[in-house]
């Protein structure tokens, strides 16, 4: 098959004609759920729409009773009451405006927006933005104090297939997720390689501060209120992608769902969204375009330091903090400790670094550098085989769906341990928390957190394993990979660039250097930290000592 | 009598088992096209309706018809079933990989690993095609032409593959098929049958008696189960059809002189060389998976020992008889 040949220019901004839009998107999303809903109702029982409205109701009443909401969400409290109490008699036709009303209520809470000129200048003057800070004076500080950003973030990937898949369909990006400043880089990193902006869902939180809220509103951000648990709140939510979707809008979502607690790499993916990929390009097909492909985009964001590290672990290790799902305070709502983070963050050199992986289409298979579907040996297919019949018309199978997206999240995760880049800090604490785990027999962190003991490593052991996990890294690529002047460093350089970044923004350090031994200062962070490695196993390890063994006794 | 109209299930492979299974459908009323290269049986089923060769002495019904080429079982139909020995499965699912496309399910018979892969891995690697199954379980070809009561289990994760599986190949009582989602459990159960078949054939050559026979049978069935479970399969998966029903029908006294694995067993008790049998290769596949996620497994280290290791019969059988007894 000839190759098409695909002249090399930035995609179009699509986002352009989103505010014209926006109501039509509302419509057909509040007319699919609806739809959805009352096909589901005719089938009776807990598909009812008295079912449905009372588990919105339930989770309502259980949040608003909670004291975790505010004082002027609380005074709807006495609406739901008075919803569930009057559900049992209440007729038909008014439980389907109720629910009507509910679906118009949560499509305008998130619906989007996007402004050109807000865009252009937040382009401009991007490291004021990532600062967080926009006071004129404080502007002009931040744009001199950054320095050259594009020497700081280094973004990698294929960029010119994915430009010619954005021309074909439409993108869905969907990288890692480790801190809220992701969406901002990621935005920046998409404008650097000549991609168009993308529609993303972000957490409700995060417009709780005006300024970066204005910021995120104005450049195609949804809103999306994890707080809401009930399933009629979820079905806007779905559908609202999907339809962005099939409408052309690129877009982003984090399919981890939330920041990694942990700080491992995603290995567990929500289903809910992704299926959207899918079912936007079913609906494609279904309205005569089967040649518009949805292409998904999986991506790495790498940190040597990450700002939310101290309130990310914590949680993740402190036994009540399973309860608290999301996190309403922690560094990136003080502007002041924003915009330290960042100041520290690109005085390192390379300490940001975005890696895009090729596309896969919605059924997970790969993607050419044309845009058509692959097998796994590299013959193109026609992915619409896979949900339509001898004629060509869809099949419905919500079933078979789930399916097809289960193993979509498979090759995305598999895909996110490839792109993965591990800095010198990553590796330090690899190394350091290895041997003292060996040394203290036991890797359980609750028993070492306990331990009044200095726990340290002698630092030629630190270099050596340092340099066994970099050696592993570069014979197995699919663990992940480390940036082309920390492969060339000697592994002492890489201690000491760890050790300096560890100790240049958190708290306390992570780790310290004391004469010919590296002693271990904040174990919590340094969990962290080494959990970003954690899908590199000891057996991986061992069989790079094993072959250097080889190597050293042929030589 | 079913329609004759819907569309035939494609079995790639003219052996025994294929054949019966074909002859099964189309006794119903379905139709089945088979698949293979050899051209004189495929002769053979169209002009004389039989397949001398691999299933002597059974009159095939009607239904069923043959073909070499692939890219007319890939026309005509939809479900494929591969019935191939496991060393050429993965020659054959390259071969289909030619002309399958996303439309096709594919539920393949071959109860034992390729290389150290299961076969849907296989046939993933090698087709573009996502609805896979796996059909096991202790219905042999003479049972089946004989139109003896029998049973398998088709797994998929993909509910529409059981269910067409089911109605394609279904044919109480010849044959009841019954479904789950444990696809990597229907593989892992089927495979790690054959090795236990090895085990057994070893303890019947070595004459170790009934009541030891008993315990071997249900403590193998117990190892498997764990070993499947920590690979993320369902532990219920390998008390069934494709575990024990498998294990069972490969060392009856009525298939045993058939089975390569179980015979392979009798000659290591005779202190013959290891054979090249699916059941070994599974053997030693077990005993890799096992070591790698750090699961207890006597039985397969013994059959390891004995097999791989060149360690003696009686020093391995002691490691099993003197291994602590655990909470069962």
């Amino acid at each position: 098959m000839a190759k098409a040949v695909r002249p090399v220019k930035e995609a179009e901004n699509r986002l352009i004609a989103f505010n014209q839009e926006r109501d039509a998107l509302c419509a057909e999303v509040k007319r699919r759920v609806m739809a959805a809903r009352l096909a589901a109702a005719a089938r009776g029982a807990d598909q009812s729409l008295e079912y449905v409205l009372n588990d919105a109701a339930f989770h309502e009443i259980r949040r608003l009773e909670s004291g975790l909401a505010a004082s002027a969400e609380k005074k709807r409290l006495g609406d739901w009451r008075e919803l569930a109490r009057k559900l049992g008699t209440m007729p038909e036709t008014e439980k389907r405006d109720r629910m009507e009303a509910l679906v118009g209520e949560y499509c305008a809470d998130v619906v989007g927006n996007f402004n050109e000129r807000v865009y252009r200048f937040a382009k401009g003057v991007l490291p004021a933005v990532l600062a967080g800070v926009l006071t004129p004076q404080r502007l002009t500080e931040g744009i001199s104090g950054m320095g050259d950003l594009p020497g700081k973030v280094v973004i990698d990937g294929p960029a010119e297939q994915l430009r010619a898949c954005a021309d074909r369909g439409t993108l869905v990006f969907v990288p890692t997720h480790s801190s809220n400043m992701d969406s901002v880089v990621f935005g920046w990193a998409l404008d650097r390689i000549g991609l168009p902006p993308v529609t993303y869902g972000a957490g409700k939180n995060l417009f709780s501060n005006r300024f970066i809220s204005y910021f995120m509103h104005n450049l195609g951000a949804y809103r999306v209120d994890r707080r809401l648990r009930h399933a009629l709140y979820k079905d806007v939510l779905k559908e609202y992608s999907a339809v962005l979707l099939e409408r052309g809008y690129h877009s982003l979502f984090f399919p981890g769902g939330t920041r990694s607690r942990s700080g491992g790499v995603e290995r567990k993916l929500k289903l809910g969204l992704l299926g959207t990929a899918l079912s936007a390009y079913q609906q494609g097909i279904r309205a005569g375009a089967p040649q518009r492909r949805i292409y998904v985009v999986p991506a790495t964001i790498n940190y040597a330091i990450t700002l939310e590290a101290e309130t990310l672990i914590d949680d993740y290790l402190a036994e009540e903090g399973k309860a608290r799902y999301i996190i309403e305070d922690d560094e990136f709502s003080s502007l002041g400790r924003l915009y330290d983070f960042t100041r520290r963050i690109l005085a390192l050199d390379e300490s940001v670094c975005i890696r895009f992986g090729s596309p896969l289409d919605p059924f997970g298979n790969a993607v050419g550098e044309g845009g058509e579907s692959l097998d796994a040996r590299g013959r193109e297919l026609d992915p619409s085989r896979y949900v339509t019949d001898r004629d060509g018309i869809v099949l419905d199978d919500g079933q078979r769906d789930a399916e097809y997206t289960r193993g979509l999240a498979e090759e995305i995760v598999r895909a996110y341990r490839g792109l993965t880049v591990l800095m010198p800090t990553h590796l330090l604490a690899r190394a350091l928390f290895d041997r003292v785990t060996e040394k203290q027999r036991t890797r359980d962190v609750y028993r070492l957190l306990r331990l009044h003991t200095e726990l340290e490593v002698p630092i030629e052991t630190v270099r050596a394993d340092i340099a066994r996990l970099r050696d592993t890294l570069a014979r197995r690529p699919e663990l992940g990979g480390i940036l082309p002047r920390y492969a060339a460093m000697q592994p002492g350089d890489l201690v000491n660039e760890a050790l300096w970044a560890f100790g240049a923004y958190h708290s306390r350090p992570v780790a310290e250097r004391e004469g010919e031994r590296v002693v271990v200062r904040h174990l919590r962070l340094l969990t962290y930290y080494q959990n970003r490695t954690a899908h590199i196993g000891a057996a991986d390890l061992d069989a790079t000592q094993a072959q250097a063994s080889e190597t050293g006794a042929v030589a | 009598m079913r329609d004759s109209a819907i569309e035939p299930v494609g079995i790639v492979g003219l052996g025994a088992f294929g054949t019966a299974l074909a002859n099964v459908v189309a006794t119903r009323g379905g139709r089945a096209l088979l698949q293979g290269d050899d051209a004189a049986t495929v002769a053979g089923v169209n002009e004389k309706r039989r397949n001398e060769r691999r299933l002597p002495g059974v009159q095939l019904a009607r239904g069923v018809r043959a073909t070499t080429s692939i890219a007319e079982l890939a026309r005509e139909t939809r479900l494929v079933v591969l019935a191939v020995p496991s060393t050429r499965a993965a020659d054959v699912a390259r071969l289909l990989g030619d002309v399958l496309d996303g439309r096709h399910l594919v539920v393949h018979a071959v109860g034992a690993f390729a290389g150290d892969r299961r076969l849907s891995e296989v046939i993933r690697a090698e087709t573009c095609v996502k609805r896979i199954g796996a059909l096991a379980g202790p219905a042999l070809a003479p049972d089946l032409a004989e139109k003896r009561p029998s049973a398998m289990v088709v797994a998929s994760p993909f509910d529409e593959v059981v269910a067409v599986a089911r109605a394609a190949l279904g044919a109480p009582p010849t044959l009841r098929v019954y479904g789950t989602r444990d696809l990597a459990g229907v593989e892992l159960a089927s495979a790690f049958s054959g090795a236990l078949t090895v085990a057994l054939g070893l303890a019947d050559g070595l004459g170790v008696g009934a009541g030891p026979r008993a315990v071997l049978v249900t403590r193998a069935v117990a190892e498997s189960a764990r070993l499947g479970a920590a690979a993320g399969a369902d532990e219920k998966t390998f008390h069934g059809l494709a575990g024990l029903g498998n294990l069972l029908v490969r060392s009856s006294s009525a298939s045993s002189e058939r089975s390569a694995d179980y015979q392979a067993g009798l000659a290591l008790a005779r202190g013959e060389a290891r054979r090249d049998t699916e059941g070994l290769r599974a053997s030693r596949s077990a005993f890799l998976l096992a070591r790698r996620l750090g699961v207890r497994v006597p039985i397969f280290e013994a059959l390891h020992a004995v097999t791989w290791e060149g360690i003696p019969v009686d020093r391995a059988a002691a490691r099993i008889v003197e291994s602590a007894a655990a909470e069962e």
